[in-house]
């Protein structure tokens, strides 16, 4: 097929209200040319409402949708380089696979589909299902079917509303390199609209994690896990033990922190709030950072290391890893990721342990928000 | 013994379905019949011999073919118009919320919770003080009326169970909205629309009640019947009955077998 | 409107947003898009049917003759007279389509839960079998009861030597050796005629039941008389209520059955409805007694539907 370049999408002051209800909150955000590009969120976030603004589907309240700095907040769906691939698919159940795919070039006036049409059906290998309806078809193959019919228009960018949500975890992990592949192939702008943080992680170039009709982060996977900036990202992508800390020393590169009686030092430059010396912030640091030592041999860890004692409370064995769950007396509940390399056999529940990480791990945030947030959310739409 | 009691409850329930069905189909069997009969007198009530002089000439009796096509005629137009009217509603009152809302849907509902009889004598007395005329625009119109209800019942259930994304979809596909009507919300809703269609015919082309009061002196089939059953019923009658049944049958059966086929090449 | 050849994509660069006066008249345009839809129906409803409801309420209440004409003296009399002249059909018309309505439920419902649950691969077959009469004109079908039930035919013959019409008349519901021109013909007409009605809506509300409900109940311990009428029966529910409407409503107001089935002691209100309407000719009286028979229809459903608690039927 041909080479079709991206466009870039440009969002300016976008909003969207239901009466009384904000189901987006004005929005800037530029997706770049060619890129992959995830909103993730739970669901009533505003991300699959900000991804039908762009198609055209929902008219915003405020603000201005732009493609390669054309503003097409106006123009209805049908008239838009965009196209969509729908959660659950909405493929026509009364029209064949063929059909189907060859529905946006014949309503665009083009009478010869058929080589186009064909060589779509090859690029998702579905030729010999060309006359069946969709219901005959297995999910996965739908999925395909959905994002042919999108592709063959060569939009100028796709937009993917949870298009995975209906396939089981295997087929999922399948199509979610088979969509990265694709991207890649035709150099298409995506942008792709999920719950599940993985899902986000592995396939986006840039994410953005939305809440409550906002845009809480926005950034390259790595980077928005390594350093949240607010308590919902840090819970809903991965876990995150969050730790309220009363800082000691403010000024210079480290900041020195307690809780309960135990010290903490953290980089200023991962403190993603003004810290004032008597002030409180959250400590953060991700469990699988975390090491863990019998308390016998406390005597061990190497100076400089933040540490926290506490005691096991549960150990949850999942192959790879273990999982621990440490009652720590100024810190609370923390969780732990240990590999499975060299395992204590003392390491059970009830014993006494010592909990150390680099200080280099740890992140602060602005202890004003809600602790929990996002980290329900993200098992519930898990 | 035992066997047999123990087989009798277990396919009870079958059994008595079995018999309702017999019930039902039992009148149409005695047309079958009666439709070889040559009856002594004017009316066809009792067996006498056997003869296929009604079928070699159907339209043998004065008046009869004549009011079958008429009947035909009416059917068609009024499902024609109830189907068009009702279909529009349907789409208004399943895709749109608007303040009128519940007191459509009362205006829907209320013909069929309404003894025919009402209706009939209602409309009949609103067309005997305009002074119109009765005859074939009278019964037309209401058929129209009491078949216009069920349209929007079999349509609206329809178009509420199509998944609104597929019209999306269709949109975001370069598909105006014309385009989107004709091209995925019309097919997608046309089976509910047969339905409707389909009971519209058989309502308006076996209705009774409402014809006698506005038809005038009009004679629809039905209305044959009926005053053949006061002067004398003729063969035929059966005949025509007969071969409706089996035509219907026949294009049911032949239309199941056509789509089975579809289905497996 | 732009034709769809004019606008592949990327989209012409001739079509510029529209600016947003425009875009507010097509969401004011589109507001009206429901109404336009409902506009023809509505008012076919309105002039055909509402009108003429209101137009009768009027003549009930007018006085005169035919040769004077008619009219409006509020004479609420007419009311009293008709009830009191004609409170036997009227009673008459409420028994006998409650007695069809039982009747159609009792046999109805094994036909539906053969079709939804036993039919297997017959199931259309009997599916075709249930709706095909309907394409023979009800009106003969209902004049072959007469041959089925007539004096000297093979029904009342065996109902005879099993000495059953001795006992029906012993009940009132037959008279002597006949069935032809009683009570128990007229109730069995209106049956037949209306069990499709019954059954339909049955079977609808039948096939939606997951099967493996049955199984559960049975897992639980639940034998096959308490598994229907602890949970078969109440989830067909909707469909009970659904199929007593459609059976007793048209059969309230029915005359074909006791005009053709029956002889003047089975008169319904029907009958004197329509032979007040077209011969008597003496419409007040028609308009109100079809007046008290809607409000009384319009009652008892209403009370029905509540207690059945099954409003979203409407």
């Amino acid at each position: 097929m041909t080479q079709t370049s991206g466009g870039d999408v440009r969002l300016s002051g976008i909003s969207k209200t239901y009466g009384s209800f904000t189901a987006v909150h004005p929005l800037d955000l530029t997706v770049p040319a060619g890129s992959f590009f995830a909103l993730l969120g739970a669901s009533g976030c505003g991300k699959t409402t900000t991804l039908r603004m762009i198609a055209g589907l929902e008219d915003p309240s405020t603000g201005t949708v732009e493609l390669d700095g054309r503003d097409v907040t106006a123009l209805p769906p049908y008239k838009r380089p965009v196209n969509t691939v729908f959660q659950n698919y909405a493929l026509f159940p009364h029209l064949d696979i063929y059909e189907n795919i060859a529905f946006g070039l014949r309503r665009r006036g083009i009478k010869s589909v058929k080589k186009q049409v064909e060589e779509m059906l090859d690029l998702v290998e579905l030729g010999p299902m060309a006359r069946r309806k969709p219901q005959q078809l297995s999910g996965g193959q739908q999925q395909r079917v959905a994002v042919a019919r999108a592709l063959i228009n060569h939009p100028r960018v796709l937009l993917l509303d949870e298009p995975l949500g209906a396939l089981d975890l295997k087929l999922r992990r399948q199509m979610q390199l088979e969509l990265k592949r694709i991207q890649t192939e035709v150099g298409i702008t995506f942008v792709h609209v999920t719950h599940d943080q993985e899902e986000a992680l592995t396939m986006a170039d840039t994410v953005a994690v939305m809440n409550g009709g906002r845009v809480e982060q926005l950034g390259a996977p790595a980077d928005l896990y390594e350093n949240p900036a607010t308590t919902f990202v840090a819970n809903f992508l991965g876990t995150s033990n969050l730790i309220e800390a009363e800082v000691v020393t403010a000024g210079g590169d480290e900041l020195l922190l307690t809780a309960g009686e135990t010290k903490l030092r953290l980089p200023a430059g991962r403190c993603r709030t003004t810290a004032r010396t008597g002030g409180t912030v959250l400590a953060g640091v991700r469990p699988e950072k975390i090491s863990l030592t019998h308390a016998d041999d406390a005597g061990g860890i190497a100076e400089g290391r933040n540490r926290l004692p506490g005691r096991i409370r549960d150990a949850g064995f999942l192959g790879v890893s273990t999982q621990y769950v440490i009652e720590s007396p100024g810190a609370g509940r923390l969780s732990v990721y240990e590999q499975n390399v060299e395992r204590d056999p003392r390491l059970v529940p009830g014993a006494d342990v010592v909990l150390h990480w680099s200080p280099a791990h740890t992140f602060g945030l602005d202890a004003s928000q809600d602790i929990g947030a996002g980290a329900d959310t993200g098992e519930e739409a898990a | 013994m035992r066997a047999v009691l123990r087989w009798l409850r277990r396919h009870l329930v079958v059994l008595a379905g079995l018999a309702t069905l017999a019930y039902l189909l039992l009148p149409n069997l005695v047309v079958l019949v009666f439709s070889f009969n040559k009856p002594n007198g004017r009316f066809n009530y009792e067996w006498q011999r056997f003869s296929t002089d009604a079928w070699s000439d159907p339209c043998g009796v004065a008046d009869l073919c004549g009011s079958l096509g008429l009947s035909l005629q009416i059917a068609v137009w009024s499902t024609v118009g109830a189907t068009v009217l009702g279909t529009m509603i349907a789409f208004a009152l399943a895709r749109y919320r608007f303040r009128a809302r519940p007191a459509v849907n009362t205006l829907i509902f209320l013909p069929m919770a309404m003894p025919e009889v009402v209706m009939a004598a209602s409309l009949a007395t609103l067309f005997l003080n305009m002074g119109i005329r009765f005859g074939f625009w009278t019964i037309l119109i209401a058929h129209v009326m009491f078949c216009l209800s069920f349209v929007v019942t079999a349509v609206k259930a329809r178009v509420m169970s199509m998944d609104p994304r597929l019209e999306q979809a269709a949109q975001d596909l370069y598909a105006s909205p014309a385009q989107t009507f004709l091209r995925v919300t019309l097919p997608i809703a046309a089976p509910g629309i047969a339905a409707g269609a389909l009971l519209s015919f058989a309502l308006s082309f076996d209705d009774f009640i409402i014809t006698n009061f506005n038809a005038g002196s009009t004679v629809t089939f039905p209305m044959f019947v009926w005053g053949s059953a006061q002067r004398g019923t003729p063969v035929q009658i059966n005949v025509i009955g007969t071969a409706m049944f089996l035509i219907a049958v026949l294009c049911v059966l032949g239309a199941q077998l056509l789509s089975g086929r579809r289905k497996r090449s | 409107m732009t034709t769809s050849t004019e606008a592949p994509p990327p989209a012409a660069p001739g079509d510029a947003p529209e600016d947003a006066p425009r875009a507010r008249g097509r969401a004011a345009r589109k507001r009206l898009v429901p109404y336009w839809l409902l506009l023809p129906g509505i008012l076919w409803l309105v002039v055909f049917f509402a009108a003429p409801l209101v137009y009768q309420a009027s003549t009930s209440v007018q006085t005169g003759s035919l040769e004077e004409g008619f009219k409006v003296t509020w004479h609420f009399a007419t009311y009293w007279d008709a009830l009191g002249e004609y409170w036997p059909q009227f009673l008459r018309s409420v028994g006998y389509a409650a007695t069809a309505t039982v009747l159609c439920l009792v046999l109805g419902y094994p036909l539906a839960y053969l079709i939804a649950f036993k039919a297997g691969r017959w199931r259309n077959l009997v599916m075709i079998l249930v709706i095909a009469p309907f394409f023979t004109s009800f009106l003969i079908r209902t004049l072959a009861w007469k041959t089925i039930l007539a004096d000297g035919g093979p029904v009342v013959g065996v109902l005879n030597s099993l000495h059953v019409l001795d006992v029906t008349s012993w009940l009132g519901l037959t008279e002597g050796q006949r069935l032809l021109a009683t009570p128990l013909a007229v109730v069995c007409g209106l049956t037949y005629n209306f069990l499709p009605f019954m059954v339909l809506p049955l079977y609808t509300s039948l096939e939606r039941i997951d099967p493996r409900l049955h199984e559960a109940a049975g897992d639980l311990y639940a034998r096959p008389v308490t598994t229907f009428r602890r949970v078969t029966f109440p989830l067909s529910m909707p469909g009970v209520v659904a199929g007593t409407l459609l059976t007793f409503i048209p059969a309230a107001g029915d005359y074909i059955n006791a005009e053709l089935l029956g002889s003047t002691d089975q008169k319904m209100i029907g009958n004197v409805i329509q032979s007040q309407f077209l011969r008597v000719l003496d419409y007040p009286t028609a308009a109100a007694l079809s007046f008290i028979l809607m409000a009384a229809i319009l009652a008892m459903v209403t009370i029905y539907i509540r207690k059945s608690g099954t409003e979203d039927l409407v």
